[in-house]
This record gives structure tokens, C-alpha cells and sequence, in this order.
């Protein structure tokens, strides 16, 4: 039933009356349905994004969800005392996978910004800070974002940097399916630069033999934003459960071995930052 | 003017609860409209295009010569069992790539062929083998008394086909044909994923940053109904006009 009345609220938004009744309807007998359910069926769902590399990807011999997304996914659910299910999620639909109740947590590569935190709830604690990096071919003379300008540029349908490159920096983009797809095309030649997380760049052209011809020439990230676990809006006791174990990963350092363990390099300074910061304010 | 206009509708429809403030900027609704035009563009390209295609096809299936009939039965059946996603991702992701790559190693300059071009060829072709299936039907429809009274009116194989049979055929296969055009608009979409502007490519940008996909969804519905109306309207009143009085009623 509840089940129902989540993907029913989902889909009927214009209907903000209805929902908003029904809310209050269910607002009386709980005031937090994700949490109760979560401890009730001893589950909870997480949608992951998997992309390739450290970030998340499919271990070829176990068909395992591994990496960064999952490590962290199945590390929140049992912090929640739950058991993980995790849910591959599309950068383009994942924020409908999250409000029609089909997962319910996203950790999805999914960075902090006013839009989405109109719409969404969040763990205020960022776990990371990732920006846009941009692979060229190593013969483009490109050296600097605003070398761009005019140019096509592939990035994933959903991505938030293709705003900025558009705005600022007059590129053409071009948004592909998924990341892969994106980077297909930058093979193919149909566009000059894809530009992705840099956690998904730079381990590409570092260190996968098929793309020597391809380099991460410019130094400056775009659009650095905090990620974040998302969940439904408004649920205040879910967000504050996840939270405490975003926090506790700060503090005891459990982030900066993971990433260490999925081979995330180098190691991003914000981990660090994050967790003298939780350090001190705990003592 | 037409500014406060919009403004005052996107006020309206928020009212309701329809969420359409990407029209107020401007990049967004001009990104939109120009998908608009991108899909319309797609459907006046590929609507010739997979006719000619479907023509050829059928002529060559129907031409009694089997050199010239079994190649053409391999690519219907080749392209009709495929999706077109999973050909336009073949044609587009692979094909292109290892074309551009050989042109780079020859030196020849960049790859003229576009991701736009690849969905017109792609669609074109997926859809002339349908076409090609509908004509051959009405080919074969036609009664073989009309045939022999053509050839003995001395009619080449190539006038036969040309004076006779396709002028009949094309009656018969008429409701496919426009059937399978209704299909070709809406089949458009797939360009979205190869990142051609077309509708339903700026709604995807759209809403996965302003999270509307419901109104945006309203609109694509709204784009592609006025298309495919207008399809049935020209392929109804192309029957009406083509109707042979007495023949077949």
C-alpha cells in the first residue's frame, strides 16, 4: 500500500493537492516512512551509478557490483543496520528511480546543487568533491577550458557540466546515453573533449592502454560540487540516519582507505580535509 | 509583448502544477524549439528517403531475377530482425569510429558523416524494408490477367513494373505504407541517443537538470500527435484521390 501511494505521489505532482493530503494522511501515522521501512524489512535499496573504472563497475568473473558506489552503498546500509540492495541506476533517470520509490537512497555520483536540493532531500555531509575533467586527443592543442569555445563536446545526458561548458565556455555539447557511449564518440571522432567526473578521466587516460592518444591536459576542474546521498524530500529521519554514518566515515578515516582500496588516484585532499574537520569536532 | 505572454502562461500553468519555467530561459526554450524543428527536419528527410529505399527494395524482390532478388531478401530480412537502436548504435559508435580512423590514418581530413546523417540513413533504411514488404504485397496483388494483357501489349519487364504494377500496388499497399510512415515519425526518437538535437534529446537535457519531465513529456506527446496526424491526413486523403471507382468495390 505504501508502496503504491509513493510511485502514485510520483506520478501525479501536478495533483499537488492530492499529495499533499495524502502526505498528511501518512504524516500522522509515521513520520518518516522510509526509515520505519527500512528497519521493518531489514532492506533498503540504493540506486548506484556504474560507469567503469574505480568509480563502479561490473567485476567481470562474479558479476558483481563493485568499486566506489557499491563500496559505499553497502558501508551506508549496514550502518543503517540494513541489508544492501543495490539497484543500477541511469544518470538521465536515476532522480525517477528515487522518487517513484524504486530505490531509496541514490549514491550516484549525484553532486550538491540548489535544483536539485528544490526537489530532493540530501545528507547534508558531503562524502566527496568531484569536479568535470576533460579528456582530448593528445594532438588537439587544447590546454584550457576555454579552448572550447565553438567546439563539440560529448558528456553524459544528465550531466551537470553541460550547463557551464555550454554558459561559460560557449562549447556545443553533445549528451550521449551514458558515459561510455560519450566516450565512444570522442573516439569517433565527433567531438573534440568528453568531459566526465575526473575520477572517471583521469584513471582512463593514466593508465588504459587503448587510450595513449588521449590526455587530461587541463588543470583546473569544472563545477567542483560536494556528493551527497540522496533520498525522497522531506524525509527528516532518514536523512538524519544517514548522515550520522557519513559523518562516522569522516571521522574514523573509513573513506580515505576505501578510496585507497578501489584505487581512486590521487587521492583527493577534500577526504582529508573532511575528516580533520570531524576530528577536531568531536574531541 | 509576447514575453509577458509566456511569462503569464508558465504562471498559469504552475497553478495547475505543470512546472515550465525552462520557457522563461532563454538557451533552454530555444533548445527546445529547435529540437522541434531538429525532429520535423528528421521526419521530411526520412519519409523520402525510406520510400525511395522501399521502391528499390520491392523492384528488386518482385524483378523474377534471382541475383538481383536474394541479395535484397538478405537485407530485409537482416534489417527488419534488428532493433533500430542497437543498428543505429552499430552504424553510428563502431562504423563511423572505424571510418573516421581511416580517414585519419590516410590523411583525407575529418569524417563527413554527422550523427543527423547516420539517423536518416539508419531510419531510412530500417523503414524502407518495411516499405519494401508492404509494396511487394500489393506487387503481388495485382491480377495476373492485368499482366498478361500488358505483356501482350508488348510491355518490357521494366514498363510493366513502372506502367502497371506499381501504379496498382501503391493502391493496395497504401494504409501499410502510411501505417508504416506513422511509425517512422515516432521512430525519430532514437536520434536522442546519439546526441542528434532532435525533441526528445533537449527534453532528456532539460529535465535531467530541472526534473520535469512530466511537463516535458507533454510536449513531445503534443509534437509527435501533430505529426503523425498530419501523416494520416495526407495518407487518407492520398487514398481518397488514388481511388479507382468500380476497381475492387
Amino acid at each position: 500500500m505504501r508502496h503504491l501511494q509513493a510511485s502514485f505521489c510520483s506520478f501525479a505532482r501536478p495533483l499537488t493537492g492530492v499529495a499533499a493530503a495524502l502526505a498528511l494522511l501518512a504524516g500522522t501515522a509515521h513520520a518518516d516512512a522510509t526509515l520505519d521501512r527500512i528497519k521493518q524489512r531489514g532492506k533498503v535499496t540504493i540506486g548506484v551509478l556504474i560507469n567503469g573504472g574505480p568509480f563502479g563497475s561490473i567485476d567481470a568473473a562474479t558479476q558483481q557490483l563493485v568499486g566506489w558506489n557499491p563500496e559505499l552503498a553497502r558501508a551506508l546500509a549496514k550502518g543503517l543496520g540494513a541489508e544492501a540492495e543495490l539497484v543500477q541506476v541511469q544518470t538521465a533517470t536515476r532522480v525517477q528511480f528515487l522518487q517513484s520509490g524504486k530505490v531509496d537512497l541514490l549514491i550516484a555520483s549525484m553532486e550538491l546543487n540548489p535544483d536539485r536540493a528544490e526537489i530532493l532531500g540530501y545528507a547534508p555531509t558531503p562524502f566527496y568533491r568531484v569536479g568535470g575533467a576533460a579528456a582530448v586527443r593528445k594532438d588537439s592543442g587544447i590546454a584550457q577550458w576555454a579552448d572550447l569555445r565553438g567546439k563539440p563536446v560529448c558528456v553524459s545526458q544528465g550531466s551537470s557540466f553541460a550547463k557551464p561548458l555550454t554558459a561559460e565556455y560557449g562549447a556545443q555539447v553533445q549528451g550521449y546515453k551514458s558515459a561510455s557511449d560519450s566516450l565512444l564518440a570522442l573516439r569517433g571522432g565527433n567531438c573534440v573533449a568528453a568531459v566526465h567526473d575526473s575520477t572517471l578521466i583521469h584513471p582512463l587516460v593514466r593508465s588504459n592502454p587503448e587510450w595513449t592518444q588521449y590526455a587530461a591536459p587541463i588543470a583546473s576542474e569544472i563545477l567542483p560540487a560536494p556528493s551527497v546521498v540522496w533520498t525522497r524530500k522531506g524525509e527528516a529521519d532518514t536523512i538524519a540516519a544517514v548522515d550520522k554514518v557519513v559523518r562516522e566515515w569522516h571521522r574514523s578515516g573509513w573513506l580515505i582507505d576505501t578510496e585507497k582500496r578501489v584505487g581512486i588516484a590521487p587521492a583527493n585532499p577534500f577526504l582529508a580535509e573532511q575528516q580533520a574537520k570531524f576530528k577536531t569536532a568531536s574531541r | 509583448m509576447s514575453d509577458s505572454l509566456l511569462v503569464q502562461g508558465v504562471q498559469a500553468l504552475k497553478a495547475l502544477g505543470l512546472n515550465y519555467a525552462f520557457m522563461l530561459d532563454d538557451m533552454e526554450r530555444q533548445a527546445f524549439v529547435r529540437g522541434l524543428g531538429v525532429t520535423l527536419q528528421l521526419c521530411l528527410l526520412t519519409i523520402p528517403g525510406s520510400l525511395a529505399v522501399g521502391v528499390l527494395l520491392a523492384a528488386l524482390l518482385a524483378s523474377g531475377r534471382a541475383w538481383l532478388a536474394a541479395p535484397a531478401r538478405a537485407v530485409v530480412e537482416v534489417t527488419r530482425n534488428t532493433p533500430t537502436l542497437v543498428q543505429l548504435y552499430c552504424a553510428f559508435l563502431v562504423l563511423n569510429m572505424l571510418i573516421t580512423q581511416q580517414l585519419r590514418d590516410w590523411g583525407a581530413g575529418p569524417n563527413p558523416l554527422t550523427p543527423f546523417i547516420w539517423v536518416v540513413i539508419v531510419v531510412s533504411l530500417h523503414k524502407g524494408v518495411f516499405h519494401a514488404e508492404a509494396l511487394r504485397a500489393g506487387i503481388e496483388s495485382v491480377p495476373q490477367a492485368t499482366l498478361e494483357a500488358a505483356r501482350s501489349l508488348g510491355f518490357s519487364r521494366r514498363q510493366l513494373l513502372a506502367r502497371v504494377q506499381l501504379p496498382l500496388a501503391v493502391r493496395f499497399a497504401l494504409p501499410s505504407l502510411v501505417n508504416n510512415l506513422v511509425d517512422l515519425v515516432k521512430m525519430t526518437a532514437v536520434a536522442s541517443a546519439i546526441a542528434v538535437g532532435d525533441v526528445t534529446y533537449q527534453s532528456i537535457m532539460i529535465w535531467s537538470q530541472r526534473d520535469n519531465v512530466l511537463e516535458l513529456l507533454l510536449l513531445i506527446l503534443l509534437w509527435f500527435g501533430l505529426l503523425t496526424g498530419l501523416v494520416s491526413l495526407a495518407g487518407r486523403w492520398l487514398e481518397q484521390r488514388m481511388r479507382m471507382p468500380g476497381y475492387g468495390q
